[in-house]
């Protein structure tokens, strides 16, 4: 059985099926999504609150990672990818043919499963999303480079050796470089696509801990298929299972009283 | 037995020994260059022979060039006499007389049975001259403007070498003032033709400009009248002074010191000396212009034109390469199309390099360059500018003939960037071409880096195409001077690979270019070798700065 961090300083619940415009950071409409002829995503329908961390669960091959990728369209990369339905983000779907990719990218930044920094200085990655963006003046990329590190919760080791290679540090802390390079461009949503599924126990709780003060200022989606991880940093949790959202509540209420067979014989441990 | 095959072991020999023989193959070639190649510097002992052949004695004074045994037999068969101790087969010596406006044959075969006397007398001097080979003798007399000086009087060479180095030090300063200076006035003088002639042509050409064109037509004839009489008061004092030498005829030479190249005494060098003589013709082979027909002298010109060519080769196919790399395989998409052309320029690579100067000639030269020529130089026709073969022509050439190499290499490399890394920065919202500026394409370079090496290493010891599309037997001109605009490309070139080939097989004296071919072709080796050095040094920088975790 699983056992939940009950001292909840948590808000008041929200009613995720009725929220309000201002509340919503994004909202996914009746999203299919196929490989070729196989599909992967069944009618999705769901609204991700803003300032708060967002949980996927399930097992593998279930389409979370999926449907976290459909967010910033990192599927457009996959050439037999192809979309139905809608994703909103400030009331526009970005699947729209106007929305220029980049500038969405800029906006809903992603962190990888593996960390995958550049092969150039630690300062180099963190300012390579603001050097994209034309801005060379040394004095912001200064002040942006302490910004994002401090906020990754990486500052303090790195400080005296920012020009060194990116690749000289350990895997936890280039999974922060990684997140602070993500912050570094002031997204408004970060999407963590298993972030700390090739860490170490300790680098992982750094990074859990990170992710919780993240959503102070970010609205942050993990994808994880650690269950414990999903119920020790989320506050909405959605469980998905081939293909389908299977039920998608508040963290608590989901790994307690959930209302679906199939989710609790996941959290149970009884597949997956 | 079948456990020992099933273990692998005959299976390892095997491979090691097919890397051994390679190794053998590659160190004995090298061997076998270097050691003939590099002996020709070495200061031979020079013999003085009494001969007896036909009942005449005669003296000849030579290096020992080369030895053979040849059977007695054959020897009587040609109706020449040998003792009966002799045996099966008879020695005989190739010795090297030089002198050759003297003696009718400067090698000369001499069976040992002839050879009544040997001796290496120690006062025996080598001249080496601008024109006619070596000269060997005894030095009589030095005149210094004018004066006698008799041998006694320099037991030691002094005043021999002190003459020497004040006419070499002369024809240096002459060398100079002819190509520098007087080819430059004649290089502007040319430049003023054409451009009279162009403004001929597009009837523009008004009394005010033939005025001008006159005015610095006269300055520069001027200037060209002050030049040749430095010039010829500079060769006339490096002719001041002149070297007596008796020859193996017995008679006296008088030699001018400005036809002198250097003066030795190779039976009276110690080690020392020797191995200091050794470096001295080495560098003088690596930095001196061709003579007589590229027999003697050195090799610049053609160390520069390959080096030259090659790199422009570089510069031009490496964005070529790389481009094309980069579109078949990041945009094109994956069809049968793109199949095609990556299977088509595979087998671009498998076209043997003459097709390739063939192509050279009749594309490049003779329709790009003559339509360059009708466009921008109309006024120099009709001699071709661009229209004849040139080093552009032969880079061009060499660099279609070497992008497969550097298409495959670089699309090797690029498949080999994690696509984590792509993504990362797509995440970031760089759009692909910033992904591909920014991180792939650095990441790539060292793949880049070896097509290149395998591109430079292929064209550096390409010949053949070259001979159709500007390689020379001798340029007159570097195509690097200090003329503006500096580079002249349409110019045609030297090349070490041609070096070899006309040297070797299109020589007058087969004999004289024999080491020459050797050394000329250690050089190549040794030129290609550098180069790759130099591009292998880069390429691991590189892969120091851009390697990644998983490496």
């Amino acid at each position: 059985m699983i056992t939940l961090n009950t001292d909840n300083n948590r808000e008041t619940v929200l009613d995720l099926a009725n929220l309000s415009a201002e509340q919503t950071a994004l909202e996914v409409k009746n999203l299919d999504l196929y490989y070729g002829s196989k599909q992967a995503l069944f009618d999705v329908s769901m609204k991700v609150p803003k300032g708060q961390v967002t949980a996927f669960i399930g097992p593998s091959g279930c389409g979370k990672s999926t449907l976290l990728r459909c967010i910033n369209r990192m599927n457009d990369l996959v050439d037999i990818c192809r979309i139905d339905g809608e994703i909103q983000l400030h009331g526009q779907n970005i699947y729209d043919k106007s929305v220029d990719v980049a500038a969405l990218r800029r906006n809903v930044g992603m962190v990888f499963q593996r960390p995958n920094p550049f092969p150039k200085s630690i300062y180099e990655n963190v300012v390579y999303g603001l050097r994209l963006q034309g801005i060379k003046d040394r004095r912001v990329l200064d002040e942006a480079v302490e910004r994002s590190l401090r906020g990754a919760a990486l500052w303090d080791e790195v400080k005296d050796r920012l020009h060194e290679n990116a690749f000289g540090l350990s895997g936890g802390q280039q999974q922060r470089l990684v997140i602070a390079r993500a912050i570094a461009i002031e997204p408004e949503v970060l999407l963590l696509d298993e972030p700390t599924s090739a860490l170490d126990p300790i680098s992982t709780l750094t990074i859990e801990e990170l992710i919780n003060d993240l959503k102070s200022r970010y609205t942050v989606v993990i994808v994880t298929h650690n269950m414990q991880q999903a119920a020790r940093v989320s506050d909405q949790t959605a469980f998905m299972y081939m293909g389908n959202l299977i039920e998608y509540a508040d963290t608590n209420t989901l790994f307690t009283t959930p209302s679906e067979k199939q989710t609790e014989d996941y959290i149970t441990g009884r597949y997956g | 037995m079948n456990k020992w095959f099933k273990s692998g072991a005959p299976w390892i020999w095997m491979t090691a020994g097919a890397v051994s023989m390679s190794l053998v193959a590659v160190i004995g070639l090298l061997l076998l260059i270097a050691s003939r190649g590099l002996v020709y510097f070495w200061p031979s002992p020079v013999y003085e022979l009494t001969v007896e052949q036909f009942g005449e004695r005669g003296t000849i004074i030579g290096e020992r060039y080369d030895r053979e045994l040849v059977p007695t037999e054959r020897l009587t068969a040609q109706g020449i006499d040998i003792p009966e101790e002799q045996g099966d087969f008879v020695e005989r010596f190739l010795f090297k007389t030089g002198n050759r406006e003297f003696v009718p044959l400067d090698f000369r075969w001499i069976l040992e049975t002839d050879i009544v006397e040997s001796v290496q007398p120690k006062n025996i001097v080598v001249v080496e001259r601008l024109t006619n080979g070596n000269f060997y003798g005894y030095v009589e007399a030095l005149v210094r403007d004018g004066e006698t000086i008799p041998l006694a009087a320099d037991p030691e060479h002094d005043k021999l070498y002190e003459l020497l180095a004040r006419s070499r030090g002369l024809y240096d300063q002459s060398e100079r003032l002819l190509k520098r200076d007087i080819g430059g006035v004649n290089y502007q003088l040319e430049r003023l033709r054409l451009r009279e002639r162009k403004w001929e042509m597009n009837d523009n050409l008004t009394d005010v400009r033939v005025a001008e064109l006159e005015e610095r037509r006269e300055q520069l004839h001027a200037d060209y009248l002050v030049l040749e009489e430095e010039l010829f008061d500079l060769r006339r004092q490096a002719g001041r002074d002149q070297l007596i030498i008796r020859d193996m005829r017995g008679e006296s030479v008088t030699i001018g010191f400005d036809k002198v190249v250097d003066v030795f005494f190779p039976n009276e060098m110690h080690l020392g000396q020797k191995i200091a003589h050794w470096f001295h013709q080495l560098s003088k082979f690596i930095v001196d212009d061709p003579r007589e027909a590229n027999t003697e002298g050195g090799v610049f010109p053609a160390i520069f034109g390959t080096v030259f060519m090659v790199m422009l080769m570089a510069v031009i196919v490496t964005p070529l390469g790389v481009v094309a790399a980069i579109y078949l395989h990041e945009y094109a998409g994956n069809n049968a199309a793109t199949r095609m052309i990556r299977i088509a320029v595979i087998n671009l690579a498998g076209v043997p390099s003459i097709v390739y100067g063939v192509f050279g000639l009749g594309f490049f030269v003779y329709m790009l360059g003559g339509s360059i020529d009708a466009l921008f130089y109309p006024e120099s026709l009709p001699s071709p500018t661009f229209g004849s073969p040139g080093v552009l022509w032969s880079a061009l050439t060499l660099a279609i003939l070497t992008l497969p190499v550097v298409i495959v290499s670089t699309e090797e490399g690029l498949s080999r960037i994690p696509s984590a890394v792509r993504q990362g920065s797509l995440a970031l919202g760089a759009t692909k071409f910033e992904t591909l500026w920014r991180i792939v394409i650095p990441m790539a370079s060292p793949a880049i880096m070896t097509g290149l090496i395998l591109a430079v290493a292929r064209a550096a010891g390409e010949v053949a195409p070259l001979m159709l599309v500007g390689v020379v037997k001798l340029a007159p001109t570097l195509p690097l001077d200090g003329n503006f605009p500096y580079f002249h490309l349409e110019r045609k070139f030297m090349h070490l690979g041609f070096h070899i080939y006309d040297v070797g097989f299109q020589s007058p004296n087969v004999e004289a270019a024999r080491p020459l071919v050797y050394a000329t072709a250690f050089l190549l080796v040794t030129v290609i070798i550098g180069l790759n050095l130099a591009a292998i040094s880069i390429r691991n920088r590189l892969r120091e700065k851009f390697k990644t975790l998983d490496q």
